[in-house]
């Protein structure tokens, strides 16, 4: 009876989160193209409040980091500090080839690297830069993932 | 409809507690679904506000250094509990309220009122610059809406000589004309004013995310957060009740509660897409030199139509 009790709370929990998914938005050091491109996601054209995604101003309130650009050597301790104050469960998307592998910032002589050098990503979206419809299929894939 | 409930039950399924929960949710619904259509969007779907909520219980909370656990703690239950205490005195989906004394007009409405004081305070206790600058913005927010919309609520209160929710209620509909005809300023006061109660556009001003992050709640996450959202939505519903009741003619049959409260919601939403933000100055600009002064004029011919109305309606023959 515990056991069943468990199982619905954990169902409607991921239930509500793969349904309510809250981002915000950070840039790293990226040169705005891929910002741009996430901030054309969020336009009416593609309306993804239908998937209950919704763009939050503080990190206290978001579910979804979502990265983009290398990680300059400035940008790394904001980095951590916005990733530390989201509260848990929380999940990072990284956008863009230079979220990847640092792109052509790599070995720069003020870059840091790829984001996953400073905090776990979920998901990557490849593109330099990708287009709504391949960040807003990124975030399909991280729900997806949060089902299993 | 003049059924009344076991209180039990009333207060904690229907038509309050548990139901009034469930229609705050439907109710952000509609308003976040009818802005959307108005933006040429198609909107959240029918379970987005549950989602949400769900979600946000189910979060961790992170209490930030420097503030009062307690108080952290405590303020979103309080202000959940003074709006689901407002809705007790107020005729629900057309029903009697649960409790009904003469004067539960002010009590309402400074219930209502509760919400934001808990808001400025939560502000005010964490350190966080932005919370702080939140706050500040809420409580002056308060201080300019709250005398003209108490003002505006007491036209039809004066006009029917009677402080009791429900027979205000009840005198409405026997009226032959509703008041928004004959006290229109006053309905324009109360609909924009339980506008700014709520911090909808064009009134976000103590929230706007593009200045101050998220105002006075930057620092709740989770819990506190979900609470403090599902009791603005129980202050929507009881506001729109109220509103409704007093200017649309009342109603007294759960039918002709959700037609005006919808027509009602529709107005709302149309204004929430229409106007850009107003800064906080203006805000309190447009309260103080308009909003309060025109108000106070239709008081002032209210109480002395209701002065003069026994010597001029024999001359009238009526």
């Amino acid at each position: 009876m515990e056991n069943l009790a468990q199982t619905v709370m954990d169902k409607l929990k991921t239930w509500a989160r793969v349904n309510s998914p809250w981002a915000i938005h950070f840039n790293s050091g990226s040169c705005n193209g891929c910002d741009i491109e996430i901030l054309a996601t969020l336009t009416p054209r593609y309306d993804v409040e239908r998937f209950g995604i919704k763009l939050q101003g503080s990190p206290r309130h978001a579910d979804v980091l979502i990265c983009t650009g290398p990680v300059t050597l400035q940008a790394r301790d904001r980095l951590l500090r916005i990733y530390e104050q989201m509260p848990e469960p929380k999940f990072v998307v990284a956008v863009g080839s230079c979220g990847i592998s640092g792109g052509v910032f790599q070995g720069c002589y003020n870059v840091v690297g790829d984001i996953s050098e400073v905090i776990p990503v979920n998901v990557y979206i490849p593109g330099c830069p990708p287009r709504p419809e391949a960040i807003i299929h990124g975030i399909v894939e991280l729900l997806k993932s949060l089902q299993k | 409809m003049n059924i009344t409930f076991p209180s039990l039950i009333a207060l904690l399924l229907f038509p309050g507690g548990l139901f009034l929960l469930g229609s705050g949710l439907f109710f952000e619904y509609l308003d976040r679904k009818l802005v959307a259509r108005f933006q040429n969007r198609i909107g959240p779907r029918w379970f987005q506000p549950l989602a949400d909520f769900i979600k946000l219980l189910a979060k961790e909370e992170v209490i930030p250094a420097g503030t009062i656990k307690s108080l952290f703690i405590l303020l979103p239950i309080f202000a959940l509990a003074a709006a689901l205490t407002a809705a007790l005195s107020v005729p629900l989906f057309g029903f009697k309220p649960v409790f009904s004394y003469n004067g539960d007009l002010i009590v309402t409405l400074y219930l209502l009122s509760m919400m934001t004081l808990c808001i400025g305070l939560a502000g005010a206790n964490t350190e966080d610059r932005f919370s702080i600058v939140g706050a500040t913005r809420a409580l002056t927010q308060l201080f300019s809406y709250e005398a003209p919309f108490l003002l505006a609520m007491l036209g039809p209160a004066i006009a029917l000589g009677t402080w009791n929710i429900s027979l205000i209620n009840q005198g409405a509909t026997q009226q032959s004309l509703w008041f928004i005809v004959s006290q229109p300023i006053g309905f324009l006061a109360a609909l924009i004013g339980l506008m700014g109660k709520l911090e909808l556009p064009p009134f976000d001003a103590p929230e706007a995310e593009t200045e101050i992050v998220a105002g006075a709640l930057t620092e709740y996450s989770g819990r506190g957060f979900g609470l403090f959202k599902i009791g603005r939505d129980i202050e929507l519903v009881v506001g729109l009740t109220l509103i409704a009741s007093f200017y649309l003619g009342g109603f007294s049959t759960p039918l002709d509660f959700l037609w005006k409260v919808f027509v009602l919601l529709l107005i709302t939403a149309a204004l929430q897409s229409l106007f850009a933000r107003l800064r906080i100055d203006q805000t309190v600009g447009l309260w103080w030199r308009i909003g309060a002064i025109l108000v106070l004029c239709q008081l002032v011919l209210i109480i002395v139509g209701n002065t003069l109305s026994p010597f001029i309606a024999p001359l009238l023959g009526g």
